[in-house]
């Protein structure tokens, strides 16, 4: 099987306080990057699907990653090349310049040209949230989706049961491939992925694995190609205009109170609370 | 070299969120609760392919070395003369292995200077006594698990009556009887002691001479052997992290086979020299860990903590103390650079060089700690802010591996018999 999975870096959610906003634009300078956590489970969960989990050095199946944004976000494409997928390819853009459309249609194109029996993504990213390029993706391509995967069982590779958690149970489609997947966190519980390649007695260790020293230096030979935006899409018109950004107020230094009967007086009065 | 490439980077990004993933969790068990630290660094020992990658290692220089021995039976040359023969060409593999050897270091140093020592001693100082001067027999019997971290293991040279003056005043003897030899005497403040499957114990031969003319010789123990106890770790003031014990020798009896190159004739002083200047190298890449660390919770602190209406980051007596710890940073960071630079041109540091490296960066590690608790005030003295753990650790740097009084008289020996 071959998986195709967008990658997408986003500043380090721990650093929030860090964001500036100037003239009204995000300020990204001295941010750190780190790759979206979802996008990261869509890599395990494909990493899973294409390999025998006893033997994971050996590949019975093809990952390619796939990211849009400057030279610098190869260092996200490269961790994945790392942890075990295949080969890479940067689209290059910048961000200013995306919205969840445009990287659906060029994912489109995209996916004409590589022939992916897969797309599998992150249910969305963390900087954003929007939760777009799959679902636009999937209308784009005609092809089956299954959204917010908690569970994938692979059927000789042809089709797909995907399980998402919903109230109160779980809810099972089958797709036939090729087919578009968005995971969630849950996808990489040490048995959530399953396919006919890994022994079904086989346990993954929870989360998303570390590449080992000698794969981090041997990523660095492993094949990725650079896409220009306009060569896979002719209008890279966006849909969504960013009109303005501003930091949410910051929090009033809050107040001491001596006794129960002060509070209580000033939770029912000024903050209308009681 | 000039700054992290981008290979050293994504290494150091997978092993940090290692650290945060599987370390950070277990730090309270392995700092207040006694627990040894060897399953975490198990853990990551199986996680990044270290074990493999010193398999690997250990293969390349066992077949050198029986290319070398061949060599010098044919040319009927010693082994040790082809050693010094052969050239030490440069290879950026070999600055890699460096950098790949420091960057755990520097990452684990963040959180627990005491488990980076358990790991360094047991992989680093035990594995690279037995490798630099055992035979093959017994880099095959020993090395190669320590290498891998199997088997734990302890290097033992300081003695209760015997520290600094570690070769004049050791008492620890072995006396010749019939093949072997009969062992005793005991060791203190030993990493790993207590826990050690496999322990370099090095002693005087006795052949009734004056002990100041003893040979000095080292020999491989296992755990459990008659006679040999290892005490349970002692109370200390840091270096939790980091199990610390006694070892006694009651005449514990041994082959030829458990002598360090199964010769008397070994230069052990020599080599137990090579061993402090790896020893001493390793402190650098720790200080760097620690002084990363502080500065980086000093400058959070900084900026959130608020006293006379104000972010105590504007006063400039608390910039003072980040400007230092910047400077502090760039220097220690330069000779961690320096040594992997170093390693890729096939050189390593002289024995004054690197005293002189580990007295600076022992010393500016405890001085960015001291100044981060007194940035934070009572709370840099709670043990809930981790800076109170990261001081009392620190200051270990200053007496392990030689003293700071000991790494200034060194350096100042070879500058009066060099300068
Ligand atoms: C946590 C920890 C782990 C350790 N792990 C190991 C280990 O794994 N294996 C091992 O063999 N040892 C180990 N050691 C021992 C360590 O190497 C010694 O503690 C150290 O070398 C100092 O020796 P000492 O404690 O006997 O101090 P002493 O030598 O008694 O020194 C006392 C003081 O006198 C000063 N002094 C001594 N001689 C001179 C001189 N000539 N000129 C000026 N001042 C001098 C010293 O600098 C020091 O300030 C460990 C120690 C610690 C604390």
């Amino acid at each position: 099987m071959k998986i195709l999975v967008p990658l997408k870096r986003v500043s380090d959610p721990d650093n929030a306080n860090k964001v500036k906003v100037t003239g009204g634009k995000l300020d990204a300078s001295g941010l750190e990057w780190k790759p979206n956590p979802f996008d990261e489970y869509a890599v395990e969960a494909a990493l899973r699907l294409t390999e025998n989990g006893t033997n994971t050095k050996a590949r019975v199946g093809e990952v390619v990653v796939v990211t849009f944004g400057p030279k610098e976000a190869e260092t996200t494409l490269r961790a994945a090349l790392a942890t075990g997928a295949d080969k890479a390819i940067r689209i290059d853009a910048l961000d200013d310049a995306l919205d969840g459309d445009v990287v659906a249609r060029a994912l489109k194109a995209l996916v004409d040209k590589e022939k992916p029996d897969l797309v599998l993504l992150g249910k969305q990213a963390v900087d954003g949230d929007s939760n777009q390029v799959g679902q636009l993706l999937a209308e784009y391509l005609g092809w089956p989706q299954a959204t917010f995967a908690a569970s994938i069982k692979s059927n000789a590779d042809k089709a797909l049961i995907v399980s998402r958690e919903v109230d109160g149970g779980a809810l099972n489609l089958k797709l036939t491939l090729p087919a578009v997947v968005s995971v969630d966190l849950r996808i990489v519980a040490p048995k959530s992925v399953t396919s006919i390649h890994t022994p079904a007695t086989h346990t993954y260790p929870d989360g998303v694995r570390f590449a080992a020293l000698m794969a981090i230096m041997a990523a660095k030979k492993k094949p990725m190609t650079e896409v220009k935006l306009a060569d896979l899409v002719t209008d890279a018109a966006t849909k969504i205009k960013y009109t303005g950004f501003e930091l949410p107020p910051s929090r009033k230094a809050g107040i001491k109170v001596k006794t129960v009967a002060e509070l209580v007086e000033k939770l029912k009065n000024e903050a209308k609370a009681l | 070299m000039i700054e992290w490439s981008e290979t050293h980077a994504s290494i150091r990004d997978s092993i940090r969120k290692f650290c945060e993933t599987e370390v950070k969790p277990k730090i309270h068990a392995i700092e207040h609760e006694g627990v040894p630290p060897y399953e975490v660094l198990r853990k990551l020992i199986a996680t990044f392919g270290i074990a493999d990658m010193a398999r690997m290692r250990f293969a390349g220089q066992i077949e050198k070395e029986k290319a070398r021995l061949a060599r010098a039976a044919a040319e009927g040359s010693t082994p040790d003369a082809e050693r010094e023969r052969a050239p030490r060409k440069p290879s950026p593999e070999a600055g890699m292995e460096m950098a790949m050897r420091m960057i755990p270091v520097i990452e684990l140093s963040r959180y627990s200077p005491g488990i980076v020592t358990a790991l360094g001693v047991s992989m680093g100082l035990t594995a690279n006594a037995i490798m630099a001067r055992g035979t093959i027999a017994q880099k095959e019997r020993w090395a190669l698990s320590l290498m891998t971290l199997e088997t734990i293991g302890a290097w033992a040279i300081t003695e209760p009556g015997s520290g600094s003056d570690a070769f004049g005043a050791m008492k620890s003897v072995a006396k010749r009887d019939g093949d072997g030899y009969v062992l005793s005497g005991s060791k203190t403040f030993i990493t790993n002691g207590p826990y050690a499957d496999t322990i370099v114990f090095i002693c005087k031969l006795d052949e009734g001479n004056e002990p100041k003319l003893r040979k000095v010789l080292s020999f491989v123990l296992d755990k459990g052997m008659p006679g040999l106890t290892q005490s349970k770790p002692l109370q200390k003031l840091g270096l939790h992290g980091s199990p610390t014990g006694e070892l006694f020798l009651d005449d514990v009896r041994v082959g030829k086979d458990r002598l360090l190159g199964e010769t008397e004739e070994q230069p052990a002083r020599a080599a137990t020299k090579e061993t402090f200047t790896a020893e001493r190298t390793a402190v650098a890449a720790m200080a760097l860990g620690l002084v990363e660390e502080c500065q980086r919770l000093s400058i959070d602190y900084a900026k959130t903590r608020e006293q006379f209406g104000k972010k105590i980051g504007e006063f400039q007596l608390i910039q003072l103390k980040l400007a230092k710890m910047e400077v502090a940073r760039m220097n220690i960071q330069n000779l961690v650079f320096r040594q992997i630079e170093m390693a890729g041109e096939g050189r390593s540091m002289s024995l004054a060089e690197a005293s002189a490296c580990k007295l600076y960066c022992a010393q500016a590690a405890m001085e960015v700690c001291n100044e981060t608790v007194q940035l934070f005030g009572g709370n840099g003295y709670m043990a809930e802010y981790r800076v109170e753990q990261l001081f009392r650790d620190a200051r270990v740097l200053q007496i392990y591996g030689g003293t700071d009084e000991i790494q200034i008289s060194q350096i100042a020996r070879s500058l009066l018999e060099t300068g």
